[in-house]
């Protein structure tokens, strides 16, 4: 099971913002996509996701074509993204967003109105107990009853991390997690990432500027520049790579 | 003061209006969908049963079904689903003020389509002295009483419902697309078609309280429909408070009583036009008095859900609690607190 991009083109206007870029991403691995400010990154994972479909080449998960599906399908396969800023469902509570997340869709139509079995039921009480399991390693169990609007912005980025957790993804897309997040608790965030992911056997693609959180944590880095795959490999080489470095540096991008 | 008839009939109307209230929460408040086509879909279950049950051929019109009640009832509710339906695949292409205006112009069309086929609807006439259920067995003044209790059932119907979709993962999931409909799509929802669906709803609800409607003004016609009821529920459900379960029915009774308490204030017959112009000034001012002390209105959303029930937990964060193991930078001391 893995999610593989053959040839995927996307441009807005004149504007190439991915550029026949192939790539496979495993599915037991963490695999980290590092590049300048308005490198393709981000458009990438819309386009992997739905939310902006390719111009061109196909997108593989777990040998199933993706590309063309709406986001909700490609998140019923499982394939489950965060976004860079952590809007979250803004007035449901921590917990009310974390069973939102477990809770699969056909149990979310008006027909619920007429269905008095117990399934619901169970279900729901299954997914609180995992949301409190998961909260707490967190460190967001004392807010389970908090709207997220009302939760601080480091607590909204773990909210949006657990969250997508619960909707059991096989592989997981994270948009720049260690952005505002505090430099001391870097550490412990790749650490926790890396766990989750053994214990899960979950994948995962990452994207952020915070290229020694990216180095701890990754198995390999993929680089992309002005829409363009431009190098590959393990974290060592490519740190050690100057070209890649160069790039990086001569951006405006302040690396930390 | 006036005779007790009179407040009964008050509250009946009120009740009618705070059933469309609860519905339109449904949609606006939980949904998000702002819709001013409510009239619109009043009138398809209002004409659909009216047209049904016509059994009368000096009416001249083209059908002359004589359906029964019951049978007429149900069917207005499921055509008016069809046409919530019908509307519904296009207008929510578009979101917010949008979709709002779409629905307005839905609402419109249906009612210019109602004053055109006269051969259907009698056009601009319309149907009076319509049949009431149970009108043969109670007659005169004591029927407004039979009505209260039908319209009051047909409410706490509507509440029951209303309240049921509010506490399942049906109305979280709902709320949950109003509030970030792109992080929904990301978690598998598919928002559109659980709009669509929901639109479906609140067009069978509109359309089973549309005949009960009818038994209240006691006959039909296109006037009836014009935007202006449509605008007197939001109103009723923006006082009541939108996302809260029993705002709607509270906001009615509320504006309802206020509306037709300011009609009985007595003034010389030569100011009796400046009392009539006054009377949209002051539920005017009722408006803003209860936005101005109640943002939200007279129940809040926020605490409509939230705590789980049966659960001691507080809202307020402890004092003591341990800060968690990751933190954004100044979360510790930005850390909010709400009050219980």
């Amino acid at each position: 099971m893995e999610l593989v991009l053959d040839r995927v083109c996307k441009s807005f206007g004149g504007v190439v913002a991915v550029d026949n870029v192939s790539v496979r991403i495993p599915r037991d691995e963490i695999t980290a996509l590092i590049g300048p400010n308005g490198a393709g990154k981000t458009t990438l994972f819309n386009t992997v996701t739905g939310f902006d479909p390719p111009d061109r080449g196909s997108i593989t998960f777990a040998g199933k074509r993706i590309d063309g599906l709406p986001p909700w399908r490609v998140a019923g396969l499982g394939l489950i993204r965060t976004f860079q800023t952590p809007v979250g469902f803004t007035t449901l509570t921590v917990l009310e967003s974390m069973l939102t997340a477990a809770t699969p869709y056909s149990m979310e139509s008006p027909r619920q109105v007429l269905s008095f079995g117990r399934k619901a039921h169970r279900l729901e009480r299954k997914a609180e107990a995992q949301a409190e399991q998961i909260t707490t390693e967190l460190g967001l169990g004392d807010l389970l009853d908090m709207r997220t609007d009302e939760l601080s912005a480091g607590d909204r980025k773990l909210l949006e991390f657990a969250r997508q957790l619960m909707a059991e993804p096989k592989m997981l897309l994270l948009d720049e997690p260690a952005a505002a997040v505090a430099p001391a608790s870097i550490g412990k965030l790749s650490q926790l990432v890396r766990q989750l992911c053994r214990e899960r056997g979950l994948g995962s693609l990452i994207i952020d500027h915070n290229l020694s959180f990216l180095m701890q944590i990754a198995d390999s880095v993929h680089v992309l520049d002005r829409g363009v795959l431009i190098a590959s490999g393990p974290p060592a080489d490519i740190a050690a790579d100057s070209d890649v470095m160069r790039i990086y540096l001569g951006g405006e991008e302040v690396v930390t | 003061m006036t005779s007790p008839i009179f407040w009964v009939g008050v509250l009946t109307l009120a009740l009618i209006y705070g059933s469309l209230a609860m519905v339109l929460n449904v949609e606006s408040g939980w949904g998000g969908m702002w819709d001013l086509g409510v009239a619109g879909l009043l009138a398809s279950g209002a004409y659909c049963y009216v047209i049904l049950t016509i059994d009368d051929p000096e009416l001249d019109t083209k059908f002359v079904p004589g359906w029964p009640m019951w049978l007429a009832w149900p069917a207005a509710a499921l055509f008016t689903g069809l046409v919530a339906l019908a509307i519904a695949v296009p207008a929510l292409r578009l979101r917010r003020e949008y979709f709002l205006i779409t629905t307005l112009a839905f609402a419109e069309i249906i009612r210019q389509l109602i004053v055109i086929q006269t051969d259907l609807t009698r056009g601009t006439t319309g149907v009076a002295n319509l049949d009431r259920p149970f009108d043969t067995i109670v007659e005169g003044r004591n029927y407004n009483y039979v009505l209260l209790g039908i319209v009051a059932f047909t409410a706490l119907v509507v509440y029951l419902i209303t309240r049921r979709v509010g506490r399942s993962a049906y109305g979280r999931a709902l709320r949950a697309a109003r509030d970030n409909e792109a992080l929904a799509l990301a978690l598998g929802k598919p928002v559109n078609r659980m709009r669509i669906k929901t639109f479906v709803l609140v067009g069978v609800l509109i359309g089973a309280i549309a005949p009960v409607y009818l038994f209240y003004i006691r006959a039909i016609s296109p006037q009836l429909f014009a935007p202006g009821i449509t605008f007197t529920i939001w109103t009723a459900l923006v006082i009541g408070g939108m996302g809260s379960i029993r705002g709607g029915v509270i906001g009615a009774v509320m504006l309802i009583g206020f509306t037709e308490a300011v009609g009985l204030i007595e003034v010389d017959p030569a100011h009796i036009n400046i009392l009539v112009a006054i009377e949209p000034f002051l539920v005017g001012l009722l408006l803003v008095a209860v936005l101005r002390f109640r943002p939200e209105g007279l129940f809040a959303e926020r605490n409509t859900f939230g705590a789980r029930r049966g659960n001691h937990r507080t809202n307020r964060r402890p004092a003591s609690a341990p800060v968690g193991p990751i933190t954004g930078a100044g979360t510790a001391a930005a850390a909010p607190t709400v009050s219980a």
